[in-house]
């Protein structure tokens, strides 16, 4: 009779250690690792610019929230509050792509020059005046 | 073909003129706080614009929701997907007027910010005290505000009523450059 109490009490302590666990781990989920993963989409910048500028509702619902890799001239490289920024833009378009890094890639994005190529990957915010892109890694520059 | 040039020369002045009244920043900073006795919560938002029309003081800001950078995933996860709903209002916007703006010397005034601020697809009226900086080069504007988390029909889920405070504070600081094309 006590063996199977004990028994009972041990099950729902383990089984309450468990739920417990997981929601620990479910409130600590890390933010989504940009550098180990595969990229939803790969575009040119001018061809991304266009889809925002032509119809932004439909472009938010295609590309928003997805890691996108774009490939760019870079017009700009600026810090903003500890990260850089780096500036994609076109010489016949008044807007741009802004793109967010984050820290650990702070020093590769000071060796940057305007008008260098560059592969960057991020996740699409979506649109203002510009395209916003955070989270951003530089891939390669070429 | 000078008389093309002599065209084009004109119009590139004309609008040079025309946009020395504009100040802008599309990196402006706008963070909220939830105090509450289980949690605080701060989030980020580096990717704000904004832009002055020196001439009439108006101010129009606006960002993406989905731009406010939390610690935790789960926090911004739930942010945007259950209680701004930012595939729906994407952006939160602030169309105002910064008050006795031409009467403002070059330097560091206390003035009154009013106007109207949208997110959630719900309009509310804001009117608040803001230092406006002005320096040659720069218009730095920085200022708190609160706004209650009811008036912008937020829904936050009962398990969570008590770790989100129903008055969220508002920062804002603002670096404005002339808007050069």
């Amino acid at each position: 009779m006590n063996n199977t109490k004990f028994k009972i009490l041990f099950g729902i302590f383990v089984i309450v250690i468990i739920s417990l666990f997981s929601m620990l781990n479910c409130y600590n989920k890390p933010h989504r690792d940009i550098r180990s993963s595969k990229p939803d989409l790969a575009l040119n910048s001018e061809y991304l610019l266009n889809e925002f500028l032509q119809d932004e509702v439909a472009a938010n619902k295609r590309y928003t929230d997805n890691i996108i890799q774009i490939e760019g001239t870079i017009f700009k490289v600026s810090t903003s509050d500890g990260n850089s920024v780096i500036t994609i833009k076109n010489n016949n378009s008044e807007s741009s792509i802004i793109c967010q890094l984050l820290p650990e890639d702070n020093i590769n994005a000071l060796k940057l020059k305007k008008g260098e190529k560059v592969i960057i990957k991020g996740i699409c915010n979506g649109f203002l005046l510009d395209v916003i892109m955070v989270r951003c890694i530089i891939v390669n520059n070429k | 073909m000078k008389q093309l040039y002599f065209i084009l020369f004109t119009v590139l002045l004309a609008h040079q003129a025309f946009s020395q009244d504009k100040y802008l920043t599309k990196e402006g900073y706008v963070s909220f706080f939830s105090h509450s006795l289980v949690e605080d919560i701060i989030a980020n938002n580096n990717q704000v614009l904004s832009i002055i029309d020196t001439k009439t003081g108006e101010i129009a800001i606006q960002l993406l929701m989905k731009s406010f950078s939390f610690k935790k995933a789960l926090m911004q996860e739930h942010f945007n997907e259950n209680y701004v709903e930012s595939h729906k209002y994407p952006k939160a916007k602030f169309i105002g007027e910064i008050i006795n703006f031409t009467d403002l010397n070059e330097q560091i005034n206390e003035t009154e910010i009013r106007g109207t601020l949208s997110v959630h697809g719900e309009e509310k009226e804001i009117t608040t005290i803001a230092i406006v900086d002005i320096q040659a080069e720069e218009i730095i504007i920085t200022g708190e505000f609160t706004v209650e988390v009811a008036d912008f029909k937020i829904k936050i889920p009962s398990i969570v009523i008590n770790n989100i405070a129903k008055t969220i504070k508002i920062s804002f600081e603002l670096h404005h450059k002339p808007y050069i094309k």
